[in-house]
């Protein structure tokens, strides 16, 4: 047996990105045949702010084995159903984006086919009606999906909404615990080898020399290694998704957390808001081409629900992707890998997804160049199916009443989501490919709060009689209202499960 | 050769004016009857509700109603039955589920095996072997489909929004071709039993072959008529005043009506899908408006959102509703209390029974003496269904209620009871509107357990019958989990939309 020649993983960066891998490496390889380092420095800020997710973090946290309370009280975490687009498709008009399905596919179909003939048929236009997520969300309560059998009501699918800095703290604390080591220091050069190009160690500003076998880059937007040594070229797609301004500011909470993000559309981009145990996480993305910094805060600090905490921060970005997420003996997590706005909260995913991706083709003897491009490729398609789907919400919208949104409105629009909006305005569905990250009822959530009712449906659809039609959405319609009504409060089932102690709370 | 009846005309107001009229059009329209309402002030406020008995649907069928589109209009509810609470001090509520108990095994109905395994220890209610009741307890909405019905004959009743649901009578008795005029009747050309016509106050002339008083207990035709007196049932009804008010919506939605007694009379309550009626029957004798409208809060435990109306009760049926050429349709021939959603029934007795023995000739009206014996025996059978809740109450120690159990009833109920207190069986009398499983349901309900049973129950071993009370109640369970909520139920298949909905 050969010998493995990769012993030396260097983590760049401690942000929630660098603690996500190391976390992950620690667990999975272990620190038995290997050595993981993490290099950061206390002196760069992190982007942690309060961080909303999708229901993809489960299997990440089921590969560390967290217990999902510890986890959410250590992150003064809430829990989030979906997101609430306030005022995206007109003013006044909001929708909701579940987590979870609508209704149940029948007859080989999928659910929005018999749901559109009965809408059509002059039944309610609220969706919602058919989602456990929606419901619950609604009137503000929350449990996990009890163990039962059979399982006949509708289940409940979840992610967390959480203080990423503290997230970063608690994957540190078990890396560390499981012999991945810190060190305190700021790279001040990347040394590679003369013929390869490889990377082979980083002189810190103190004088030490950390040298590695493998380099993840998690140094955030501006990638250190990946773009400022090896050069890997970025792919703007500011054009479709003109934000690259984000002002963050903390408010105390304004009564109990609702288990949900909002989404609120506003003159030159959104306001996010995700709340969390003790306070609550605001942020305005916009484009400095529309607004300007200074008015994009003033607009922010006026717009809170609760008292400031702190005075705006304004990140700047450009949104887009990393040309190769790994090159040579180097790969990029986090935003060193790309960004895409925070809208459908796929940030903490994407670093995930490029770490089960980086475990999967783990490398053994040396670097593999097929399994280097297939992460390559996978990457770039995981940004780029997300890509389409954040522009979607731009430019499917009746709102011209700024400048900024006239652009997004008339913009012109990657080929690959043309035709899927075009499909779906013929026919109620997008036959989104099953490797993509959103699915079918995503987009149906998406297209249609935007503001698409789809001309026609499924011909199967039509097969069945009204009544029975009528009869099977009104039991899919018991199970989403049983279920609910089996739910408690979600500030209840926090204090009952996972309340986070005081002296956790962040600033 | 004697003249057919042409033109009828229907003095009335609310339900029974307007069904009358629509009913009628509809059966005769086609032959060449005309139909002309005069009509009067309506006495509905904003908080009546109309709840009606599974059997109404067919009088929606004739009508040619879509009952889910009635119920959509009225903000209306399915309900599987009524609960009746606080009826006993000691016994716990008991639901009167519009379905029977149990199936018929070899020949003898299920209550014998149930009587005499409670007698052995059984502590499982009658009703639990009633899918109805299950359904209703969970506020389910019962699908009829084949695996039920060889099981159950479960059937909804409704509750409709009373003023809506006599707009939309009177929108589709117009559109069917009824003429109406508003107004109030100023006098009335008779000679002898014979209505010529009525004079309105504003001096026109209405003549017609058959006169319909649906007036409700004005009684502004039959009330003058010979040989119609008014017999009051005061002696077994104490209650002499009805008030009307309405609650918030019920979330979830209850699949059915609650009926509670209080120290003073009882208090129903209707819930609709945009609001809960309710209705306090009393006697005023003993206890204010005031204190009543208190005491509606203080037996539902809701709030009172609306106005309270109050009217006057007074229970009893005239001796002949068919007089002549009038016809009493409603309250102006029979006063019922409003338990066991008696009111639109009984208008639908009338028209139904009409509508079987319409004249054929306008001047020789024989068919009236055989209305008039159906309509008696009908309405002696739910007046006696009435008694029996009184009769049986279990409140000890108030006065209403001590003097309910110790009146004298009729004889025909007298032996209804003591022979299904001998051996659980219901003496039925021609023209019932309850059936069996109605009486089953009630009569066990207040706790009337049959001493004995039929020797036949003895024929089957005991552990086959457990295991068939077991298979029941099992599959009684699992029907009842894959039923849809009533909320659920309605909100596809007759969502109200209108003001106040959710």
């Amino acid at each position: 047996m050969q010998q493995n020649s990769i012993r030396n993983i260097v983590v760049v960066g401690g942000g929630s990105a660098g603690w996500m891998t190391a976390a992950a490496l620690s667990k999975v390889i272990g620190t038995q045949n290997y050595s993981i380092t993490l290099v950061e420095s206390e002196l760069i800020g992190t982007v942690g702010v309060g961080e909303a997710t999708i229901p993809m973090i489960t299997l990440y946290n089921n590969v560390l084995g967290l217990d999902e309370d510890e986890f959410v009280r250590e992150t003064n975490a809430t829990f989030k159903l979906g997101i609430e687009f306030v005022d995206w498709r007109r003013l006044n008009h909001s929708y909701f984006h579940p987590f979870g399905l609508y209704g149940v596919d029948m007859d080989g179909i999928g659910f929005g086919h018999h749901w559109l003939r009965w809408m059509k048929g002059g039944g309610n236009p609220d969706m919602g009606l058919f989602n456990a997520e929606t419901e619950a969300a609604r009137q503000r309560k929350f449990m996990r999906t009890p163990e039962q059998k059979p399982q006949t009501l509708p289940k409940i699918n979840y992610a967390f909404q959480f203080d990423a800095s503290l997230y970063a703290a608690y994957l540190r604390r078990y890396a560390e615990k499981r012999g991945a080591v810190r060190i305190e220091g700021q790279v001040v050069r990347v040394n590679q080898n003369a013929e390869s190009g490889f990377i082979e160690s980083l002189d810190l500003k103190d004088g030490r020399r950390v040298s590695g076998d493998l380099f993840v880059d998690c140094s955030g937007f501006r990638g250190l290694l990946i773009e400022e040594t090896l050069q890997a070229g970025y792919e703007d797609w500011s054009h479709w998704l003109p934000a690259n301004r984000a002002a963050a500011m903390p408010c105390a909470r304004a009564g109990d957390p609702i288990p949900y993000t909002r989404a609120t559309a506003r003159e030159a981009g959104w306001q996010w808001r995700i709340p969390l145990q003790h306070r609550t996480g605001n942020g305005y993305v916009f484009s400095n081409a529309f607004i300007s910094e200074e008015e994009a805060m003033q607009k922010l600090a006026s717009r809170l629900d609760g008292a400031a905490m702190a005075e705006p921060r304004i990140l700047k970005f450009v949104t887009g992707v990393r040309r190769k997420c790994w090159i040579k003996n180097c790969l990029a997590i986090g935003l060193s890998s790309g960004f895409l706005e925070p809208l459908e909260s796929t940030s903490i995913h994407l670093s995930q997804v490029a770490i089960a991706k980086l475990l999967t083709v783990f490398p053994k003897n040396g670097f593999n160049p097929a399994l280097i491009d297939k992460f390559n490729r996978e990457m770039q398609y995981e940004y780029s199916s997300v890509k389409d789907f954040l522009i979607a919400h731009y430019c499917v919208t009746e709102r011209e009443d700024t400048e900024f949104w006239r652009y997004c409105k008339h913009m012109d629009i990657p080929d690959s989501l043309k035709a899927r909006i075009e499909l779906f305005k013929t026919r109620g569905e997008v036959l989104a490919p099953p490797a993509e990250l959103f699915k079918e009822t995503n987009w149906f959530a998406v297209l249609y709060g935007q503001g698409i009712v789809p001309d026609d449906y499924h011909p199967v659809a039509d097969v069945i009689s009204d009544h029975d039609l009528k009869t099977r959405l009104a039991r899919i319609r018991s199970g989403v209202q049983d279920r609910v009504n089996g739910m408690t409060s979600h500030q209840a089932f926090i204090d009952r499960h996972c309340a986070a102690r005081p002296g956790e709370m962040s600033a | 050769m004697s003249q057919p009846i042409a033109r009828v005309v229907v003095v009335g107001r609310d339900a029974a004016g307007w069904l009358s009229a629509f009913a009628l059009q509809r059966a005769f329209g086609r032959t060449g009857l005309t139909v002309q309402v005069i009509e009067l002030p309506s006495q509905l406020s904003a908080a009546d509700v109309y709840a009606a008995l599974p059997t109404l649907s067919n009088l929606h069928r004739l009508l040619g109603l879509d009952e889910n589109e009635v119920v959509s209009a009225c903000a209306g509810v399915y309900v599987q039955g009524q609960r009746f609470s606080s009826w006993s001090r000691s016994k716990p509520d008991f639901m009167h589920a519009y379905d029977t108990q149990g199936v018929v095994i070899n020949h003898v109905d299920f209550i014998q095996y149930w009587v005499k395994a409670r007698a052995e220890g059984l502590a499982v209610d009658l009703e639990d072997f009633c899918l109805g009741a299950a359904a209703a307890k969970q506020n389910r909405y019962v699908l009829s489909k084949d695996t039920t019905e060889a099981f159950s004959n479960a059937a909804h009743g409704i509750h409709l929004n009373a003023r809506t649901y006599v707009r939309l009578l009177k929108q589709c008795a117009l559109k069917t071709g009824v003429v109406s005029t508003v107004g109030q009747i100023a006098s009335v050309n008779r000679s002898g039993a014979s209505i010529q016509s009525v004079v309105l106050s504003d001096g026109q002339i209405v003549d017609g072959d058959l006169f319909i008083d649906a007036s409700g207990v004005e009684a502004v035709l039959i009330g003058a008529m010979p040989e119609a007196p008014f017999e009051s049932w005061r002696h077994w009804f104490g209650a002499d005043r009805i008030m009307v008010a309405s609650g918030k919506r019920l979330t979830p939605l209850p699949a059915f009506s609650q009926i509670s007694a209080y120290s003073n009379g009882w208090i129903g309550l209707y819930p609709l899908q945009n609001r809960t009626g309710m209705k306090c029957v009393y006697d005023s004798s003993r206890q204010s408006d005031e204190r009543t409208a208190e005491e509606i809060g203080l037996t539902t435990g809701m709030r009172i959102e609306s106005e309270v109306v109050v009217a006057p009760l007074q229970s009893g049926a005239r001796a002949r509703p068919w007089v002549g050429n009038c016809i009493a349709i409603g309250e102006s021939a029979v006063v019922l209390e409003s338990l066991d959603a008696a009111y639109l029934h009984v208008i639908q007795l009338g028209l139904s029974r009409l509508i079987a023995f319409f004249p054929v000739e306008a001047d020789a009206l024989v068919e009236a003496d055989a209305y008039n014996a159906d309509i008696a025996a009908h309405v002696r059978n739910i007046r006696d269904f009435q008694i029996a809740h009184y009769k049986l109450n279990q409140r000890f120690g108030e006065p209403v209620w001590d003097r309910a159990r110790d009146m004298n009833i009729p004889d025909s109920l007298v032996y209804k009871l003591n022979l299904f207190a001998h051996r659980g069986r219901v003496a039925l009398y021609d023209h019932e509107s309850f059936e069996i499983e109605n009486w089953n349901a009630i009569l066990i309900g207040h706790g009337l357990m049959p001493r004995t049973y039929d020797p036949l129950a003895d024929a089957l071993p005991r552990a086959e019958q457990i295991g068939k009370f077991k298979g029941m109640l099992h599959f009684i369970a699992e029907e009842v989990r894959t039923m849809p909520s009533l909320d659920a139920h309605l909100e596809i298949h007759a969502p109200y939309t209108g003001a106040g909905a959710k």
